[in-house]
């Protein structure tokens, strides 16, 4: 009984479905309970919190992330699966805390100083949600003080920085010059994206690693690990 | 020469829509995204508060880098003075959908629907686009009727054209009755807004076959025209 709930969530998951009123990104899925309902019913059935995430949630988005790559699907698709997934992880949280489960770790989201663009930070806000994180959001045109205080308060593990101009992206920099200089730096993984910034850039300006894209970030997330505290 | 600020219909291509959302001309996207496109252009409509600002002025002086328009505005950039150097005029114009599109696209954010927040974002992108075209083609028209021809639109932020320039357009048009500001980096509010100049010279100037791009090394640029 699990394990059949477990398979539908992935299949659920990879056709982007939160609830049963959704279409699936293929044909012949309406009506079908979504992603939601099929949690609330592994829940009932005894199934842990921590296997529909590992088994179901994840496992469906790395699916998802496989059919990104291979041009597949589109970012509208992988958008409405982590969607699904971010639903569903509302209705596990309290299970979560329940059963002890810890997140993998936090992340400090921010579009920098002067940028007001912020989509690809919340594509890859969502993306870390649906991969088990928990994301603090700061929003858009975020000062570095700012910034730096949050990461003072927050203890987060990572920060992703953001920006879409080649007149902002210099933001990065100035934040990672402001954690060194509190003392901050090594306490943190720093995580820089956007259409301007490079491999190249984030080595320039003392990142940890820069993501091409959602999925990226998500994978260079996990590679960097949990950081010593 | 200043037109009035006034409404225009807009039609939201959905085959634009979908190319701002990442998919090639020969790819559909999925039932459920094709049926989120459709509900969101219709619902998006009502959300438009299209608005223009246009002036056509003259390109005094151009030289290397410099083009000198309307009396004293300087230009700097070596791709618009050679944008202009054949050019007897220039429209100056601003356009913008206003904030309500863009209010709605963060709301849908803040819930957590980013796949909805992203539709609406690309409808947003397509729909000012639909204004700057307007006022290409009406300048396009205007330029027609005295026998002249216009060059590409271009944008401050485009090539090697500062964004720090858009002060300059501004201050050559009334940007505050069409609600739209600057920010210290120079970025405009709302953020469905483009602001630019096209070009108007005699034909025999080929003023109309000028593309920057054909030239340029930046085979990646989301500009590429």
């Amino acid at each position: 009984m699990g394990d059949s709930l477990l398979d539908l969530i992935v299949q659920n998951v990879t056709q982007g479905r939160a609830s049963q009123d959704d279409e699936g990104l293929e044909e012949g899925w309406e009506g079908q309970p979504g992603v939601t309902e099929l949690v609330q019913k592994a829940l009932d059935a005894g199934v842990t919190a921590e296997d529909i995430i590992n088994k179901g949630l994840t496992a469906g988005m790395v699916i998802v992330g496989e059919k990104f790559e291979s041009k597949e699907y589109y970012i509208p698709d992988m958008l409405a699966a982590a969607e699904a997934v971010g639903a569903a992880m509302q209705i596990l949280e309290p299970h979560l805390a329940k059963s002890g489960m810890k997140a993998k770790g936090k992340v400090l989201m921010a579009t920098v100083k002067g940028d007001l663009h912020d989509i690809g930070k919340n594509i890859v806000s969502i993306l870390l949600r649906g991969a088990g994180y928990t994301v603090k959001d700061l929003g858009n045109d975020v000062d570095t003080r700012s910034i730096v205080d949050a990461v003072r308060e927050e203890r987060p593990q990572f920060l992703g920085l953001s920006a879409l101009l080649t007149s902002t992206m210099v933001q990065m920099g100035e934040v990672i010059n402001e954690l060194r200089e509190t003392g901050l730096r090594d306490s943190i993984k720093v995580i820089v994206g956007g259409a301007p910034v490079s491999e190249e850039f984030a080595r320039s300006i003392g990142a940890d690693g820069y993501g091409a894209d959602g999925f990226a970030a998500v994978r260079l997330v996990e590679s960097l690990g949990p950081s010593q505290q | 020469m200043l037109a009035a600020s006034r409404p225009l219909d807009i039609s939201l291509d959905r085959r634009q829509v979908l190319k701002s959302l990442g998919y090639r001309s020969d790819s559909e996207p999925s039932p459920r995204i094709a049926s989120l496109v459709d509900e969101y252009i219709e619902n998006a409509r009502q959300l438009l508060e299209p608005r223009h600002a246009y002036a056509i002025t003259n390109v005094e002086w151009v030289h290397d880098s410099v083009a000198i328009v309307g009396g004293s505005t300087i230009f700097q950039s070596r791709v618009i003075a050679r944008l202009l150097e054949r050019c007897s005029m220039v429209a100056v114009f601003l356009v913008t959908i206003g904030n309500r599109l863009e209010e709605t696209a963060c709301r849908l954010a803040e819930d957590g629907l980013i796949l909805q927040s992203y539709v609406l974002d690309a409808i947003g992108s397509e729909a000012v686009e639909e204004v700057a075209q307007y006022v290409e083609d009406m300048t396009r028209e205007t330029a027609r009727a005295d026998g002249l021809v216009i060059g590409k639109r271009v944008s401050p932020g485009y090539c090697d054209w500062d964004i720090s320039q858009q002060n300059e357009i501004f201050k050559m048009l009334d940007a505050t009755s069409l609600g739209v500001q600057l920010t210290d980096q120079c970025l405009m509010v709302p953020q469905k807004s483009i602001s630019g100049i096209i070009g108007i010279g005699p034909p025999e100037g080929k003023v109309d076959e000028y593309n920057p791009c054909k030239t340029c090394t930046r085979q990646n640029c989301l500009g590429r025209r």
